[in-house]
């Protein structure tokens, strides 16, 4: 459906490259020994819940979405060795929109709903209202996407 | 010929000089034995603009040909400035492109306006000090040389021969009867894309086609995301407390990887499992092979429950791939035991 309009380009790729990321995660979570013997269940969720968002934003497309590398960059701050990071080699600066400050004037119904938008999404914080709509399109997707996955997953491993 | 004494004529402007200076001066031009009393006749600032809505376009209706000269006469009775007040001239020069643009209806002038900057393009200057003057109010030169938003096929032809700009703005037309402030310009354009993202993002969410307004819109669509994170973690969560199975066997895995793993010639080094979220392997198209069966070589102690993991294979599934998409999904899913 994305395809079809030139413009804006929002094709997500198979529900299977998502699979296999999540899977490759979740099995390097298991590497990590974090099933054994975790203190509380609320540490293994968050570490999934980390494993799920990284493996979307890999599976969407890696550095080459806004929101996929700010998920990136987000989630690669802490950790050195888990999650990799892979600098670009020229330098791309984010600078928060300028026509931020006036958006407040331009049509304000819309602008503070990309206001809330901007919260959501990630690295919403540094685009103008048009880019950001279109980041979100692609995000809903591969959000919707990685929503099936995990729900597959879900019902083939828990017991009948 | 034509050129070179238009562009001295146009050396010699200064801003400040009155419109009627300069139409004397056109007028003396194209026409030497030109009376100046006649010149009186243009000098009322309401006969220049003919009356016409568009009031930008209109002076250029009247001031453009005589700057250019263009030799083709060809009647155009939809020109709000009637040829007899070019009496002077005698020779109202009308486009050539006039025919073809016999069927647009109220972007004549535009289009005009268009074809004109075919022709000549150092004289846009002028011709934008021109119409300032006339009208009072600023206008970039870029946006006088615009592309028209809507453009007739016969029109669009012509405009796909136009001058390659000097700047790469996007250009945007004025449309008749809407204000030619450069900034309104760029807000309607801002304003249209937005609407054009918010209608493919109303294909996307499920139930937005009822409601019309971008404000309600965007709320479902805040609403949707949010659903959406809240969905993922709350199935992380149902993962997080699934147990792991607790049956390995190591032969019966590799069994089953050499049972299927014929086109599977490449030997990945552990490394690139451990490090497997490089994002060279994203995009490969074997990429997938080769990470689980490098994960094999690496984990051989994971075993797979072939009779628990078929509702995965085949959820996952959905027709895609069969034999070689159930080897690799078992093989995780065993090796996972989450």
């Amino acid at each position: 459906m994305a395809s079809a309009d030139k413009t804006i380009n929002t094709d997500v790729p198979e529900k299977d490259v998502f699979a296999i990321h999540f899977l490759q995660s979740l099995s390097n979570l298991r590497i990590q020994n974090l099933f054994n013997s975790p203190d509380t269940t609320n540490y293994r969720v968050r570490k999934i819940k980390k494993a799920a968002y990284v493996s979307m934003a890999r599976a969407a497309g890696g550095t080459s979405r806004l929101w996929s590398r700010a998920l990136l960059r987000r989630a690669a701050k802490g950790n050195n060795k888990i999650v990799r990071f892979p600098r670009r080699k020229r330098k791309v600066t984010w600078k928060i929109s300028s026509k931020r400050r006036r958006s407040d004037q331009r049509a304000p119904v819309v602008e503070d709903a990309a206001e809330r938008l901007r919260n959501l999404v990630p690295g919403g914080g540094g685009m103008e209202t048009s880019k950001l709509m279109e980041e979100t399109a692609h995000y809903i997707k591969c959000l919707s996407m990685q929503v099936k996955v995990m729900q597959c997953l879900v019902d083939g491993l828990s017991p009948k | 010929m034509n050129r070179a004494i238009e562009a001295d004529l146009l050396l010699n402007y200064n801003t400040d000089m009155s419109v009627l200076e300069r139409q004397r001066a056109h007028l003396k031009y194209l026409n030497p034995g030109f009376d100046s009393p006649l010149a009186g006749f243009f000098s009322d600032s309401s006969m220049i603009n003919g009356g016409v809505i568009d009031g930008f376009l209109g002076t250029d209706g009247l001031n453009l040909p005589m700057i250019y000269g263009d030799t083709t006469v060809e009647g155009d009775p939809r020109l709000s400035i009637s040829p007899e007040t070019m009496i002077g001239t005698g020779n109202f020069k009308k486009r050539k492109f006039d025919t073809e643009t016999k069927d647009c209806d109220g972007k004549k002038k535009k289009i005009m306006m268009m074809n004109r900057e075919d022709e000549v393009e150092e004289e846009e200057d002028e011709k934008s000090k021109l119409t300032e003057q006339n009208n009072g109010s600023t206008r970039s030169i870029k946006k006088m040389k615009n592309k028209a938003k809507k453009e007739e096929n016969s029109y669009s032809s012509d405009s796909s021969k136009v001058t390659i700009q000097k700047t790469d703005y996007i250009h945007v037309r004025a449309r008749r009867g809407q204000a030619t402030d450069s900034h309104s310009i760029a807000e309607r354009v801002r304003r249209e894309k937005i609407s054009e993202r918010m209608k493919f993002l109303q294909d996307l969410v499920p139930g937005c086609d009822k409601i019309t307004g971008k404000a309600g819109m965007l709320d479902e669509i805040i609403n949707y995301v949010q659903s959406l994170q809240r969905q993922i973690e709350f199935l992380s969560m149902k993962l997080a407390v699934v147990n792991p199975r607790p049956d390995f066997d190591m032969d019966d895995i590799f069994a089953k990887e050499v049972a299927s793993s014929t086109p599977m010639t490449v030997v990945p080094s552990p490394e690139m499992v451990n490090s497997g979220y490089s994002h060279e392997m994203v995009n490969s198209g074997y990429s997938n092979e080769m990470v689980s069966s490098g994960y094999l070589h690496f984990n051989p102690m994971q075993q797979v429950d072939t009779t628990s993991s078929d509702p995965l294979s085949s959820c996952f599934n959905n027709g895609q791939a069969p034999s070689m998409w159930d080897s690799h999904v078992q093989n995780l899913y065993g090796s996972l035991g989450v």
